[in-house]
């Protein structure tokens, strides 16, 4: 018998903002939080905007009473890392689990994401070249690859138990709180601090993300470059950020009292089969990967009051989303409260369906539905109601969250309140 | 600055240790946790601050500052 999965706890660093509230609190606004690139002169790249961080994470984390990672650490890690842990920080502080009374073997970490560390890689890198190898750090082994977050999570806080590091695009952040809801389901974990992370703002992160064709050129007006479902829209943009859930099964959330979010109640996951980065026009294979998290949910397309739609904010992209989803819903489509909050932040990568899980229970929390940023006019083949500009009231009990990964990936997660 | 404050300034703030945990009687091992990788990063930061090249084994997990100090008071002299 399959157990249930119930979430507990929320950690979100987005551009948006450092915490789950000022988080909400932003992305509910209609405001967007995407602007020029400054970190370093991008001055030479198609598309120099992005959904970047800013402040002292350090300073942040204090405000919230939370422990400062230490600087030796940080020393030895790249950004992504430090995003992770800083969200898994912020969950098990919002999920008020305390660690050391659990068995850490049944705690797992499921990290998703997409490029790695490359803005420690990069500068590693250089120096290889311009001085030799032994001036390449130590640390560019464990500092660079993708599942460097897993590792660093679990070591930081003891944990022993089922742990995965998923790459799938964009998708990767969902896929990866998917996969952990299957091993809970299965048995092979009762805790888990699923998401992902990623830091891509960095030369070479930003070359590897400009090079997909995807993105958007509005560079003069960063504010208003990202439009999902929009008819001007060129793109999307990309930023960074970490979004870490925990996590339980049924039992062992109610045994300790814990505030639940929501429970996940179905997934599925299917490939377009067709381009590198392209989507497929018709939506075919994302439409089979909501219609099978909803049968697996148990619930007819009418119970599902929300959809966090992906918003890719490509030509191809947006009718994709539009046409699944009309096929799956029907008339019904008409009537569904549809948005896509990363429009205020950009396309977190890896982070970016673990941020959009998030931002969907916080909603339902809410009962409000976030916005799309910047949908002015609609594009009249996505004819359907994405919330453009300003959120409104809703009350939700099952959601659909969406997620694209390039190479064809369709990831779609139902959530119930 | 003499060469211990610089010894531990690059400890304290290269290597990011606490610095009311870095005393000249410290060992970077026992005391200071240093372990494999970060004594690469060591011996590397020393060799940039001081612009010398260190022999491999003068400076092991075993060393403490104060043989650190030595170490670089005597290569200054000479």
């Amino acid at each position: 018998m399959k157990r249930q999965v119930v979430i507990t706890g929320i950690g979100i660093v987005s551009p948006a903002g450092i915490g789950k509230d000022e988080h909400w609190k932003n992305i509910s606004s209609g405001g967007s939080f995407v602007s020029e690139i400054t970190k370093f002169d991008a001055g030479r790249y198609p598309s120099r905007i992005a959904g970047q961080i800013n402040g002292n994470l350090d300073t942040a984390v204090g405000a919230l009473n939370l422990t400062p990672l230490p600087k030796r650490l940080l020393k030895k890690i790249d950004r992504f890392s430090h995003l992770a842990l800083m969200a898994s920080e912020f969950a098990i502080a919002d999920a008020k689990l305390n660690l050391d009374a659990e068995d850490k073997e049944r705690v797992g970490v499921f990290i998703g994401n997409v490029i790695g560390g490359w803005e420690f890689a990069e500068v590693e890198l250089r120096d290889l070249y311009a001085a030799g190898l032994k001036e390449v750090s130590p640390y560019q082994a464990t500092a660079w690859f993708p599942a460097a977050p897993q590792g660093q999570i679990s070591i930081y806080y003891g944990l022993l138990g089922y742990s995965q590091t998923i790459i799938a695009d964009s998708a990767s952040g969902l896929v990866s709180i998917g996969s952990a809801y299957r091993a809970i389901q299965e048995g092979e974990a009762d805790v888990i601090l699923a998401g992902g992370s990623e830091a891509p703002i960095s030369p070479y992160g930003l070359l590897c993300c400009n090079t997909s064709g995807a993105l958007t050129n509005r560079n003069e007006d960063p504010k208003a470059a990202y439009r999902p479902f929009d008819k001007n829209r060129d793109g999307f943009a990309i930023g960074e950020g970490a979004g870490i859930v925990i996590l339980e099964s049924f039992e062992h959330a109610a045994k300790r009292g814990a505030k639940i979010y929501g429970e996940i109640t179905g997934f599925s996951m299917t490939n377009d089969g067709i381009h590198p980065t392209k989507q497929d026009v018709e939506g075919r294979q994302f439409a089979r990967a909501m219609q099978t998290a909803i049968k697996e949910a148990g619930i007819a397309v009418d119970d599902i009051d929300y959809i966090c739609a992906n918003g890719s904010a490509t030509k191809e992209g947006d009718i994709a989303e539009t046409k699944a989803i009309k096929a799956v819903f029907g008339k019904k489509a008409y009537q569904m409260s549809i948005s896509a909050p990363k429009s205020a932040i950009g396309n977190l990568l890896g982070a970016a369906g673990a941020v959009d899980a998030a931002t969907t229970l916080l909603a339902m929390e809410n009962s409000f539905v976030p916005p799309t940023v910047n949908l002015e006019n609609k594009d009249e083949s996505c004819d359907l109601n994405y919330t453009p500009l300003k959120g409104r009231e809703h009350r939700m009990k099952a959601a659909l969250v969406n997620s694209i990964g390039r190479g064809g990936v369709n990831a779609v997660m139902v959530v119930r309140g | 600055m003499s060469v211990e404050e610089i010894v531990k300034d690059v400890l304290i703030n290269d290597i990011g240790m606490d610095d009311v945990a870095v005393s000249l009687n410290s060992r970077l091992k026992e005391d200071l946790g240093v372990d494999s990788t970060e004594l690469v990063e060591v011996i590397a930061a020393l060799e940039k601050k001081f612009k010398i090249k260190i022999p491999e084994g003068i400076i092991g997990l075993r060393s403490s500052v104060k043989d650190i100090v030595d170490f670089l008071n005597n290569v200054k002299v000479n």
